[in-house]
């Protein structure tokens, strides 16, 4: 039964073409990609918002057929190489939600929430390239929105099941599934060409000790999640302290003090993103 | 029907050679052109036409199928089974009952066909159509899809040849070959196909303007924009490939900055990350007539630009 269950998600999964998105960001994107005095820089920044467009706009970049897969974990590099015409196509392509709209919510500020709690954790760590982090951060919950899309009824014994039993939402999608969205994030990041470290952080958010060659960006995105979690910026599918892994800390050379400065700026960028509409 | 398109569909005056027995097929060939445009030579035995096709090679070749002393598939064999020739459209004539029998392509390599009756306005259109998809085939870098020699000579001469200012930019890549001997060729064909993205799309960046960007080969890139928006589009390059090409290296060559190659003498070098050199050409007034003198002031430009082992652009302001 369960092993039915796992092939059948996995062949839905792998079979994601369409994902929707809330329609606030994708009316502004519009906007911006027909304004020809658009910069990519503005554009960048709108998507970088998204956890769904970001996803499509590096799948993209990232396919074979642009001759470098997997090299491009960058929003703005990944407009630089697709160009107007293809971001354009991307966002005509894309749907809205129409349903749950409500509950997507939640998990759209997490995301965007944990995207800029990384951001700032990946600065304190004194590694380059922050924004990569942002995007690992992003699209660390991905797997959630594929499910609550293409198996609504399973999506919905998930959320019961958290509340009846008190559980995490991540220990209620294995009560269901048999399994968690970071299994559905490894094979969407492997199915999509995501460069190795995006798809490694996204498959192991949860359990960062476990990570074999980029430890240090799946610790910043595990950190992330438990920031933004404590912060109860969005919602992630439950309201539970979630666990801070201890070798986190340890790969991260953080002490409670690093924790209190982050937690300041968090505080600080979270007014700022709060502006944002969604 | 016989107005001659405006502005031509070609650059230049196309010869075609026509080998067909039948004076009507070749009376209304003649008729869809004005002489000016396209020549046709007529042959009407296909043997005598072979040697003309070896030793002046025409644009296009129209074979009609009711050759009596060879076949046309004989004939199309002939020529695209040369790969000096190969580039050569070949335009079948047929009647119905030809294609009452299945026609193998991968055998008989022509680029089209035309059927009796034959509709004028078909035929031209065809034949144009035939002639542009293959200037385009012909010349498509292979890696990258853009426009290559022909194209871009072609380009740069029409618009001296209309006295129109323009700025005329070489790309390429310093260190290139260093990350290519480093990580194998794939790896570098990444790059280029990269650098090839980044051009083209920083250039149609520039809305409303005309431009053009082609792939000389290599890690040789052209791109073509109205002088006063060269300058912007140099700078933006610079700092996009600058900011992307670290993600093509590996972790630990990143973050020490350079890499250890062996050099052509067999010595181990570093050399730093690859950069990007611009040198670019400036034609205003008409001051250049012919296309070798813009490719001569780029290359010596291109030496200046070289000497900065970091990303820069030189641009020649001369006006003599």
């Amino acid at each position: 039964m369960e092993e039915d269950l796992k092939t059948s998600i996995r062949g839905e999964v792998l079979s994601v073409k369409d994902l929707p998105t809330l329609p606030d960001v994708l009316t502004e994107v519009s906007k911006l990609v027909e304004d020809p005095d658009a910069s990519t820089e503005a554009i960048a920044k709108v998507i970088s918002r998204d956890q769904v467009l970001s996803a499509k706009v590096l799948k993209m970049v990232n396919s074979p057929i642009y001759g470098f897969p997997g090299r491009i974990s960058s929003i703005q590099h990944a407009l630089v190489l697709l160009g107007f015409n293809v971001i354009r196509g991307i966002i005509i392509s894309t749907s809205v939600f129409d349903m749950m709209e409500q509950a997507m919510k939640g998990l759209w500020e997490h995301s965007l929430g944990c995207a800029t709690a990384c951001t700032i954790i990946a600065q304190r760590a004194g590694f380059e390239d922050p924004e990569e982090y942002a995007v690992a951060g992003l699209l660390h919950d991905l797997g959630k929105v594929v499910t609550a899309v293409q198996l609504p009824d399973l999506h919905q014994q998930i959320v019961e099941t958290v509340q009846a039993r008190d559980i995490t939402y991540f220990q209620a999608e294995k009560a269901v599934m048999g399994f968690g969205h970071d299994r559905i994030n490894a094979w969407l990041a492997r199915h999509w060409g995501l460069p190795a470290n995006i798809r490694e952080s996204m498959s192991r958010h949860h359990a960062p000790q476990l990570a074999e060659f980029y430890k240090p960006m799946s610790c910043v995105v595990h950190l992330g999640d438990f920031l933004i979690r404590l912060f109860e910026f969005g919602t992630s599918g439950d309201d539970q302290t979630a666990f801070l892994r201890p070798e986190a800390m340890k790969e991260l050379g953080f002490r409670m003090s690093d924790l209190d400065r982050i937690m300041d700026s968090l505080a600080d960028q979270l007014m700022e993103v709060s502006d944002v509409r969604f | 029907m016989n107005q001659s398109v405006p502005d031509s569909l070609f650059y230049r005056k196309q010869q075609a050679f026509l080998l067909s027995p039948d004076p009507e097929l070749a009376a209304l060939l003649q008729s869809l052109w004005p002489v000016e445009e396209m020549e046709f030579r007529v042959f009407d035995k296909g043997r005598r036409a072979i040697e003309f096709l070896f030793t002046e090679p025409p644009d296009l070749l129209v074979v009609d199928g009711r050759l009596d002393d060879i076949s046309a598939s004989d004939v199309a064999g002939l020529v695209k089974s040369e790969n000096v020739y190969r580039q050569l459209p070949v335009v079948l004539c047929l009647d119905a009952a030809d294609l009452q029998r299945e026609w193998d392509w991968n055998r008989v390599e022509v680029d089209d066909f035309v059927l009796r009756p034959f509709s004028p306005e078909e035929v031209r259109a065809r034949i144009n159509l035939t002639l542009c998809r293959a200037m385009r085939a012909l010349d498509a870098n292979p890696l990258s899809k853009l426009p290559g020699n022909t194209s871009i000579i072609q380009r740069i001469q029409q618009l001296m040849d209309q006295e129109q200012d323009f700025a005329l930019a070489y790309c390429d890549l310093d260190y290139f070959k260093s990350y290519n001997d480093r990580y194998g060729f794939s790896r570098g064909d990444e790059i280029l196909m990269m650098t090839a993205r980044l051009i083209v799309n920083t250039i149609k960046g520039f809305a409303g303007v005309q431009s053009f960007v082609g792939h000389v080969g290599g890690d040789d890139f052209v791109f073509i924009l109205p002088v006063d928006k060269v300058e912007e589009a140099c700078k933006r390059i610079i700092a996009a490939f600058d900011d992307i090409v670290p993600h093509f290296y590996d972790p630990e060559d990143r973050r020490r900055g350079h890499i250890r190659s062996t050099d052509r003498e067999g010595n181990v070098r570093t050399f730093p990350l690859m950069a990007v050199s611009i040198a670019v050409v400036l034609n205003e007034q008409a001051r250049l007539k012919h296309y070798g003198e813009a490719s001569a002031i780029a290359m010596a430009l291109k030496k200046k630009a070289k000497e900065n082992p970091k990303s820069c652009y030189v641009i020649d302001r001369r006006k003599d």
